[in-house]
């Protein structure tokens, strides 16, 4: 008899499912997306999807080297990384990014964690937002045809209108991996296989679109709603970033808890938030959280559950099978809710008051030779026209909020006025009001509302900067980054803070072109 | 919805192997070997000595107290020893050694069919414990225990436990489809015990004859019906039977008396009608022999004492070529891996599946580290999570693995392990944990006094 018999405790049957199984299912599901991202967009995109897919196991493959430990690259979690990190590139992302964000991916965020099972946030949107912030420019860059445009989410924080079916189709002008149709193909084909978690991913959705018809300002308006859901890696952030194993809750509750607070946290910074990047920052925010569901949300075994059904006993009615910790967060929020639109109510008259008072004092400082400033028919007509939507075009985001003409105790004209927004700041809306003199050069610059960087962002407030604009009127103002602005029109940026110039140059060129087309002499 | 339960696991069933194949009696030749413990409880006392003559359904050992089963000899011949050998957990265990004459003389008497309706309560369950008969679902409880409940009345559900929920062994399947009428005769038996119970005949949907047959053979019988459930492990423990019929989940703590339930083997009640109606004890049950590394597998009624090899040997060994790597003793999710066939059989054996290939070993090559994908939490048909459970062990911290996570509520049906992706053991370190668990309670318990 064979006497070479293994031993082992029951039980001595696997399923065949490995984790390389899973992983390899992940990537097949993604494989739609992947094409219709790189046949829309592009050798660049093929670029971007290879490197970034490459350097991810590669990486892998020397962190496990210099590590001593085995190689883990056949597991193809390193690949599953790469891959979504990609697709939440832009097609037009310098092919350094990809390199430099799944290197960050794999060994940053998740080899020095222990590897695979161990890395407390999703290591693909680690590298997306690390590239976010050391990049921010290039990697909010898309073109069309070659030239920078705005992405639909710009578009929609515009309060443009987008086409909702070149978002769905993955046609838009956005990340490589924007296809809702095919992320959607493959991420219920996934929760079908029981691959993800489904109250995750359905969670995450509803969270997001109920906060976002309650709070966004615009109700419960399908296409606005709908808008938003195609956008912005709303669908891969719901089926395929935040239903990462590793990084989830494992009871089903958690699971629930942490989809909703990804939807909620999602439409919250999206709507109050500066980024379009929303959904990103609320999954790594969501998956810090994780350990603390985990540690206060343990499932108990079905026969210790309040409600489980006694022998003889009706089934218990739907309400009271709703976990308790379920109503209580549902009640919070709704509190929360109401209370703070309730103070933003109340407050908002206060708030606009002071606003415009502010703004009229700032008025007296940029055309101090004023007495009174006074209105015209035509820039009033003018202005009702443009009100509240972004001006002209080549400005960025900027939007003209009043205009006036200064003038002084005899009726003459001493200058003009022009308070114009700019969306465009590294931090929320800068507005300031631009005065001319008589001659229609500019007189003087006064910010009321700039919350840029301190010591960067912040000194556009400064006349190193500021200052540059005075006395002339060589519009439309160009910036450079040389550090000598020579020529009549070009304004030096302020180191490192070329987001906030760009922003400031580009509203007062709005503010300028507004003059000179409805308020200059003789218009 | 189908009857069944929440969680559990979808393994090859591999049962097409031998489910076709009909119960075949298997006489050995060789020397028998009854260990004196077979059963859950206090190990039987032998009441035979060396070079003492035995006939078949001779009783050889007696029962220890109320825990505990009498051993009945299942060939004639004569004693050759009582002493320590080796069985099938790998342990040493005090044995009778019986030299068989080949001739399987029976005792007088036994066999002739006798008219059981007029039994009392209490002689039926003496005719039960007299037969020295234990749970044959695997366990091995003495089964006149289980039928003497506190309070006979409360009990709502006789539970026939036909599911055969474990992989490859169809033995169970094979004796419903011939003996159901038999089944039904020791159901209703056990039926009188319980003047309020119903008694449910569960098979799983997977074995559509034994569910004829059943059906068919239960009819005209009052309180009695035949419930298919569905094909799903582990549909055939006593919890998930329990579930799915009664609708209960309950803690470990409490037995299934404490719900109104008595849950018994098909093979069980099997035996029950040979002891009560034709006063033959418990020495032979169905048994399946099966795996791919068998060259004829087959269904058998075998005898108490036989060594595994030898009923291997005579229904011709292992197939050609083939190296055996795994020897189960029941299937694979719940059964023995033992290293020798040389032991003998007991009482609650019901199958060998041996494998030309170790899947614990193929799965080892490939574990990786946990991905917290949940499927544990899934398929546990407690409702545990078993891989916070598995940290919480693994760092030692048993306060929380049995106060807050509930570990020791586990019922060790091995469906996590089967489940799980990265491979990872997960019911060994439950196991383990248990075993440290109750150590502890003993020394503390220990140090109180």
């Amino acid at each position: 008899m064979n006497t070479a018999i293994n031993l082992s405790t029951a039980p001595h049957l696997r399923d065949r499912w490995t984790t390389p199984f899973i992983m390899k299912v992940v990537l097949l599901s993604l494989l739609p997306t992947t094409v219709v991202g790189v046949v829309v967009n592009g050798w660049n995109a093929l670029a971007v999807v290879l490197l970034s897919v490459g350097t991810a196991v590669l990486s892998e493959w020397i962190f496990n080297k210099i590590c001593h430990k085995p190689s883990s690259i056949w597991d193809c979690s390193a690949a599953v990384t790469g891959l979504l990190l990609a697709l939440s590139l832009s097609p037009d992302t310098p092919l350094y990014a990809p390199v430099i964000g799944a290197a960050f991916a794999i060994v940053v965020a998740k080899g020095c964690f222990g590897g695979l099972g161990k890395n407390f946030i999703n290591p693909a949107l680690a590298g997306r937002c690390f590239l976010l912030i050391s990049f921010g420019k290039a990697m909010s860059t898309f073109t069309v045809d070659g030239v920078s445009a705005a992405t639909p989410m710009a578009d929609l924080a515009a309060g443009k209108a987008v086409n909702v079916t070149q978002m769905f189709l993955g046609t838009s002008n956005a990340v490589i991996g924007s296809s809702i149709l095919c992320m959607l193909i493959g991420g219920l084909a996934l929760w079908v296989l029981d691959v993800i978690h489904g109250q995750i991913c359905f969670s995450v959705l509803g969270g997001f679109t109920v906060c976002m018809g309650l709070f966004g300002g615009q109700g419960f308006d399908p296409r606005f709603l709908l808008a938003h859901l195609c956008g912005g890696g709303v669908v891969m952030g719901a089926f395929f970033m935040a239903t990462d194993y590793v990084t989830s809750p494992v009871t089903k509750i958690g699971q629930f808890v942490y989809g909703v607070l990804i939807g909620v946290m999602g439409a919250i910074f999206r709507i109050h938030g500066s980024t379009a990047d929303s959904f990103s920052y609320s999954i790594i925010v969501a998956n810090l959280l994780t350990p603390l569901i985990d540690t206060y949300i343990v499932q108990k075994p079905f026969a210790y559950r309040k409600l489980a059904r006694k022998p003889g006993t009706e089934k218990t009615p739907l309400l009271q099978r709703i976990p308790r910790p379920v109503i209580t967060l549902t009640v919070i929020t709704l509190v929360a809710g109401v209370a703070l639109s309730g103070v933003y109510a109340m407050t908002k008259d206060t708030i606009d008051q002071q606003k415009a008072e502010a703004a009229r004092a700032s008025y007296r400082v940029v055309v101090p030779e004023a007495e009174s400033f006074e209105s015209t028919d035509a820039i009033d007509a003018a202005l009702s026209e443009v009100r509240g939507s972004v001006y002209g075009s080549g400005f960025g985001r900027s939007k003209i909020n009043e205009a006036f003409i200064g003038k002084d105790a005899a009726g003459q004209v001493v200058g003009y006025v022009v308070s114009v927004t700019s969306s465009d700041g590294f931090d929320g809306d800068i507005t300031f009001a631009l005065g001319l003199n008589a001659e229609g050069a500019v007189n003087g610059i006064s910010f009321t509302e700039l919350h840029e960087t301190p010591g960067m962002g912040m000194r556009a407030d400064e006349d190193s900067f500021k200052g540059q604009l005075i006395g002339r009127s060589e519009y439309p103002f160009k910036m450079t980054k040389s550090g000598e602005g020579s020529a009549a029109n070009e304004i030096d940026a302020i180191s490192g803070a070329s987001v906030t110039s760009g922003a400031v140059i580009n509203a007062a060129n709005a503010a300028l072109d507004f003059y000179e087309s409805f308020m200059k002499e003789g218009n | 919805m189908r009857n069944t339960f929440r969680g559990g696991v979808h393994p090859e069933g591999h049962k097409e192997l031998s489910r076709e194949l009909p119960l075949k009696l298997f006489d050995p030749k060789g020397e028998m070997v009854f260990p004196l413990q077979q059963h859950i409880g206090k190990p039987a006392k032998p009441i035979v000595k060396k070079n003492d003559p035995v006939l078949v359904g001779q009783r050889i050992a007696e029962a220890d107290g109320f825990v505990s089963a009498h051993i009945v000899s299942s060939c004639s011949g004569t004693v050759k020893a009582i002493e320590k050998r080796r069985i099938l957990t790998g342990a040493l265990m005090e044995c009778i050694v019986i030299e068989n004459d080949g001739a399987f003389t029976p005792v007088e008497g036994m066999g002739q069919k006798r008219d059981a309706s007029g039994l009392s309560r209490e002689e039926l369950l003496r005719c039960i414990q007299d037969a020295g008969i234990v749970g044959l679902g695997g366990a091995g409880f003495p089964t006149h225990v289980k039928l003497s409940p506190k309070d006979p009345a409360a009990i709502r559900y006789l539970i026939a436990n036909g599911a055969e929920c474990e992989p490859y062994l169809t033995c169970n399947d094979q004796l419903m489809r011939t003996r159901a009428k038999e089944i039904v005769e020791g159901l209703v038996l056990t039926l009188s015990l319980f003047p309020n119970a119903e008694a449910v005949i569960c098979v799983e949907d997977n074995k559509p004859e034994a569910i004829e047959a059943m059906r068919a053979a239960a009819e005209g019988h009052a309180r009695t019906k035949v419930l298919p459930m569905k094909t799903k492990y582990p549909q055939g423990g006593e919890r998930s039977l329990i579930k799915a019929v009664a609708g209960v989940d309950f803690p470990i703590s409490r037995l299934p008396a404490d719900v109104g339930c008595v849950v018994c083997n098909v093979g069980t009640l099997y035996a029950i009608e040979r002891a009560v109606v034709y006063g033959e004890p418990l020495f032979s049950q169905c048994f399946t022999l099966t795996g791919e590394a068998v060259a004829h597998p087959g269904n058998y009624i075998v005898r108490d004492g036989t060594s595994f090899a030898e009923l291997l040997e005579a229904a011709g060994g292992l197939k050609e070529g083939v190296t055996l790597k795994k020897a189960l003793v029941g299937g694979p999710m719940m059964g023995i891996a033992i290293g020798s066939l040389d032991v003998p059989i007991q009482k609650q054996n019901n199958g060998l599946t041996l494998l030309p290939e170790d899947p614990v070993e193929l799965a080892e090559k490939r574990q990786t580290a946990c991905l917290h994908c949940g499927r544990c939490t899934t398929v546990c048909p407690v409702g545990l999570s078993p891989q916070v459970m598995s940290d919480a062990a693994l760092a030692g911290d048993y306060e929380r693995y049995e106060k807050k996570l509930h570990g020791l509520e586990c019922v060790q049906c091995g469906s996590c392990t089967f489940a799980c992706p990265a491979k990872r053991p997960l019911m060994q370190t439950f196991k383990q944990a248990k075993a440290e668990i109750m150590a502890n309670k003993r020394k503390e318990g220990g140090a109180k006094k």
